[in-house]
This record gives structure tokens, C-alpha cells and sequence, in this order.
């Protein structure tokens, strides 16, 4: 060695946006460098479109989808549907880290809790973001129309990130408090099912039976579809409740997020 | 607790409780870290050394007992100990995604170095740690040296007071390991650095370590210099090996030995194995064989050895150092 490894540098006072980026800069890396992961998340929307679109295409005879038909009626369900997938293995990320030593090294880090949470979520949503634009564009091909506007379609695609964070944080409260992706993949099986099928997503709340109307009233699920539905369909202003939904939806991915910064205590403990 | 020490702990007590059972990590451990040295921390598997390394570093809280690092108590001013130190994991600490440039300039900016500076710092650890070659390429195409080095720039880049190896040498071959050693006691003499290393490795602690603590059961044994640490227990080793025997026979038969001290008899396999420490070892064999011939015991290798770290903790301890086995 011809020179000392290690002289002064000037350490400052380091601002929160400073390690959320940096945070954000490394897991979206990661993520464009594994080509494969990224293709199938944007793939797999195609796949339900088409599979959804051909099981369910009876159903356009029914007089709850004469307007415009099923697939303009499921297309804000699958929008809804591919985040919360994609948010339900978010915490496999926290996994890996986890195994490898790097969830260590960062936890020694002076790294505000909430940026190193924070900066993965912000990849996360981009990723949702692409997979709602995916959606949308495939929904137009396949014969979806959306009489709500550029509006409808601003509010949909936010209304998707809010519930990419909401169930994002699930994923890495979970993975934080088992550490063990098993379990994680086990957990994320469980809930994604019920939440899809005990909500509006591909039925409208009055055909479903009595006791899912009644799980899907307070489903987070449903009320993301429902505001999306509205807005790609140009109801937002005649539609019930919705900024009821809003609240709830915004309430409860706040409420998942602080558990996932909680969960890093968890995490600590078993240190 | 103020202190011009790099590290001060007293009385660190941790323990880990599953649903079925409770593990003592660490049972009073206090130790002191004199600034701007390579202080090993020197025990079998499951001593405590991980555990101590994580406590000093924030990334796990005592149950009981304090430690200030850099003057900063862990507890109360943990991002001020986070910001003064770097720790490198047993694991990996670089993103395998991403090059060790990338890394690097990362650890720097999270920890508030400037753009500018993180570059010019980063290119500087990557010259000297000898990572030019690689430093555009993914980390997850490196070898473990490589890898190693990428995670100890990382600790390095901030210029940190404190920096602490978890196993840093683990897993690698000798060459990797003494390329290793070189950076590591090369980062004490820049700017004081205090570098707290925990291994398994005697040997590389005696020669490689300005002080050597042995941990055993969570607890802190003896600490020193390792020529300090040689120098307590003096004289010089002897190990013979008595094939296919008892231990209680070869224990009575060469108790009564009179020109020995420290003996401990273990047994290996068939065969047990007795060690002692001598000031005249002529005098010694001939009165050690003699004992064994005399009860009729057979006995095969003899080796005689000057003091060295393994002979410390065969005394300090009480049985010889077996990183891997079991020590119940």
C-alpha cells in the first residue's frame, strides 16, 4: 500500500432526502439489473387480463356490465389486483438483505429508520407504476375505455400506490418480524387470495353473496377498485362514499407503514 | 463516562430467549480499547464475540451493563456512535447488484459526505485496498477478498474513529487472508483508527494485533499484548500423547511430577493428551516419560513448543482452544 486507506473527509449533517435517495438509488439499481423480475411483474397483468377477460367473457350478457362491457368493468380490479401482488413480496427484498449481512451493515449506518424504509417503498411504487401503466394500455387494447379522462386516469394510477404502499408495508412488517422468506411467501399466499376475491374486483358488491359483501364492505381492496372503477369510468362525482374510501385507504396505508417501521425493532431484537 | 479510551464496556450482560431455551451470550463482559489499535477479540464459537461487536456497534442492546464508543454511549447516543464508526458484518455488507464504486460513494453519502468528496474518497480506498480492476465490475462476479476489501472501504470511507470486524478473514484462503491483514493493520497507523477485529485465528491474532482478549462464556478471561500474554504464563509447553489410555491414569500417574505446572489432561479420539509448562523441559520429559513408563503406559508424540496464543488460553481457560467443538 503506497498510501493511507484512510484521510479526514468532511462529514455533514446529512439531510433525510440525501439518504432516502441514496436508498431509492440502490434498490431501483437492483431492481433494473434483474431484467427478469421487472418483465414478469410487467407480463404478469397481461396474463390476468387475457385469462380473466376469456373465463369471465359470459358475463358481458349480464346487465351489470352493459355499459362498456367486462372488461372496461374489470380492468380498474386487475389495475388493484397487480399492485397488491406486487406489494405482497416487497418485503423479499428485506429478506435478502437480511441473509446476506447488508441489513446490518445499513441498520449501523446512521440511517434514519424511516429512509431506509421509506427508499425501498419509493422503488416499490415506481415499479407499481410501470405495472399500472402496463395494465391501462393493455385494458385500451383489449377494449376497455375509460370515459373518465386524463383525470380518471391520474386518480387511478395514484389510488394504485397508495394501496403498493399500503400492503408494500404489510410485506416488510412481516418480513422484518420473521425473517424468514418462507414464511413471508406463506403469509403474502394467504392474505392476497381472500383480499382479490372478497372485494369488488371482479364482481360488483350486489352480486356478491350476503357474508362477502359484508367482508368486502371494509376491505381495503374494495375500496381502492371502487374509487379507480369511479374515476376511470367518469363517476367520481355521482358515486357514494368515496371520499370516505379515500380517507380510509390513506388512513390505513399510514397506519401499515408506521407498523413496518415498527417491526424494525423486531428485526434489532433478535440481534 | 467520560474516557480517552476508543471503547470503554462495563459489565455487558446479554442473553437470547426462544420458547425453548435461554441462551447466555454474554455474562459481564467489561473491556477497554485503548485508541488506535488492532484489539482482537479471541474465543471459541458462541463466546460472545459477535455479540460484543453488535452491542458496541448499535446494531444490539445490552439487557444490562454500558459501553461508550468514541465517548459515546451506545444506548442513549446511538446515531452518534453510528456516525463514528464503521462495522463490517460477519455476512456481506455491499449490495451484490451494484459495483464496489457504487457501494462505496454510497456508504459515503449516507453518512453525509458530500457528492464531491464521497467520489474522490472512493477512488482513493479503491487504489489503496487494491480493487482497481474490479471496482466498475458487479460485486456478486468478486471473490471473497475482493468482496471483503469492498465492505472494509465501505467502513472506511467516512473516516470513521472506530471500525469493527466481525470474522473478517473467515472463509478465505491464506493468501486472501494475509492481503487482508495488511489492510487491516495498516488502517490503525492512518489517523489513529481503533480497529476492533473478532477471529478464531491464534495465530494471526499473536502476530497481527497490538491486543488480544479471550472470551470464553461470555465472559472477558485475560487481555494484554500477546507477548504479555505469553510472558504471564512462561516457560515452555509440553504435550504428550499417550495412545488408547484413560485420563484418570495418566492424570495419577504423572501428577506427583514435581519440575511441571499447569497440567491439563484431555482426551482426543482413543487417545488423551496431556499438557504441561516447564522451565527446564530436559529435566521434564525424562520425568514425565519416566512416570508414564512406571504405571505402564505407552506414550507417542511429544512435542515442545515456546508460549504461544493456544497455550494462554489452555491456561486461562482450561481446556485447549477447539474452534469448532463442542466445549461442554
Amino acid at each position: 500500500m503506497t498510501t493511507t486507506a484512510v484521510q479526514p473527509v468532511t462529514v455533514r449533517q446529512v439531510r433525510w432526502t440525501t439518504q432516502f435517495s441514496q436508498v431509492f438509488l440502490r434498490w431501483t439499481r437492483g431492481q433494473l439489473r434483474e431484467p427478469w423480475g421487472i418483465g414478469t411483474s410487467l407480463f404478469q397483468p397481461v396474463i390476468w387480463i387475457v385469462l380473466f377477460g376469456a373465463v369471465f367473457s359470459t358475463l358481458k350478457a349480464l346487465p351489470a356490465f352493459s355499459d362498456g362491457g367486462y372488461v372496461t368493468f374489470l380492468i380498474p380490479g386487475i389495475l388493484m389486483m397487480t399492485v397488491l401482488y406486487s406489494g405482497a413480496w416487497a418485503g423479499q427484498g428485506f429478506i435478502m438483505d437480511m441473509d446476506s449481512g447488508v441489513m446490518a451493515s445499513m441498520m449501523a449506518m446512521p440511517l434514519r429508520r424511516t429512509a431506509l424504509l421509506a427508499g425501498q417503498l419509493a422503488t416499490q411504487t415506481v415499479i407499481c407504476l410501470l405495472q399500472a401503466v402496463t395494465v391501462l394500455v393493455i385494458g385500451w387494447l383489449a377494449g376497455a375505455r375509460y370515459s373518465g379522462g386524463v383525470v380518471g386516469l391520474l386518480v387511478a394510477v395514484a389510488v394504485a400506490l397508495v394501496l403498493c404502499v399500503a400492503f408494500s408495508s404489510v410485506s416488510n412488517a412481516v418480513a422484518l418480524i420473521t425473517r424468514n422468506g418462507i414464511a413471508l411467501i406463506g403469509i403474502a399466499q394467504i392474505i392476497v387470495l381472500p383480499m382479490t376475491f372478497l372485494s369488488s374486483t371482479m364482481m360488483p358488491h350486489d352480486l356478491l353473496p350476503g357474508w362477502v359483501q359484508n367482508v368486502a364492505t371494509v376491505n381495503p381492496q374494495t375500496w381502492a377498485v371502487d374509487i379507480g372503477r369511479a374515476a376511470l369510468n367518469g363517476n367520481l362525482g355521482s358515486a357514494d362514499g368515496l371520499a370516505w374510501k379515500a380517507a380510509c385507504l390513506l388512513t390505513v396505508a399510514a397506519l401499515l407503514f408506521f407498523w413496518s417501521l415498527r417491526s424494525l425493532r423486531s428485526f434489532q431484537r433478535a440481534q | 463516562m467520560p474516557t480517552d479510551a476508543a471503547i470503554e464496556a462495563v459489565d455487558l450482560r446479554k442473553t437470547y430467549s426462544s420458547r425453548k431455551r435461554t441462551v447466555t451470550a454474554l455474562d459481564g463482559l467489561s473491556l477497554t480499547v485503548p485508541t488506535g489499535q488492532v484489539f482482537a477479540l479471541l474465543g471459541p464459537n458462541g463466546a460472545g464475540k459477535s455479540t460484543t461487536v453488535k452491542i458496541l456497534s448499535t446494531l444490539a442492546t445490552a439487557d444490562s451493563g454500558s459501553a461508550c464508543v468514541g465517548g459515546f454511549d451506545v444506548g442513549r447516543d446511538a446515531r452518534r456512535v453510528r456516525q463514528s464508526i464503521g462495522y463490517v458484518s460477519q455476512g456481506t455488507s455491499a449490495d451484490a447488484r451494484m459495483t464496489p464504486r457504487e457501494n462505496i460513494i454510497m456508504s459515503a453519502r449516507i453518512r453525509g459526505v458530500g457528492a464531491g468528496e464521497a467520489r474522490t474518497s472512493t477512488a482513493r480506498l479503491v487504489a489503496t485496498l487494491g480493487l482497481d480492476e474490479c471496482a466498475d465490475q458487479y460485486v456478486k462476479t468478486l471473490s471473497g477478498g475482493q468482496r471483503r476489501r469492498v465492505d472494509i472501504a465501505c467502513a472506511l470511507v467516512h473516516a470513521p474513529q472506530v471500525v469493527f470486524l466481525d470474522e473478517p478473514t473467515a472463509g478465505l484462503d491464506p493468501e486472501a487472508r494475509a492481503a487482508l491483514w495488511q489492510i487491516i493493520v495498516g488502517m490503525s497507523a492512518d489517523n489513529g483508527l481503533s480497529v476492533i477485529v473478532t477471529t478464531h485465528y491464534m495465530d494471526e491474532a499473536d502476530r497481527l494485533c497490538d491486543h488480544v482478549l479471550l472470551i470464553d462464556h461470555g465472559r472477558a478471561v485475560v487481555g494484554g499484548t500477546p507477548d504479555e500474554l505469553k510472558a504471564s504464563i512462561g516457560g515452555t509447553g509440553l504435550t504428550v500423547t499417550v495412545p488408547a489410555a484413560q485420563p484418570d491414569d495418566v492424570r495419577g500417574a504423572v501428577e506427583t511430577v514435581g519440575v511441571v505446572r499447569d497440567l491439563v489432561v484431555e482426551t482426543t479420539g482413543d487417545d488423551v493428551r496431556l499438557a504441561v509448562r516447564t522451565d527446564d523441559a530436559t529435566a521434564a520429559l525424562a520425568a514425565l516419560t519416566g512416570a508414564l513408563d512406571h504405571h505402564g503406559l505407552d506414550y507417542g508424540a511429544v512435542a515442545v513448543s515456546r508460549p504461544s496464543l493456544d497455550d494462554v488460553y489452555l491456561r486461562y481457560v482450561g481446556h485447549s482452544y477447539n474452534y469448532e467443538g463442542d466445549l461442554t
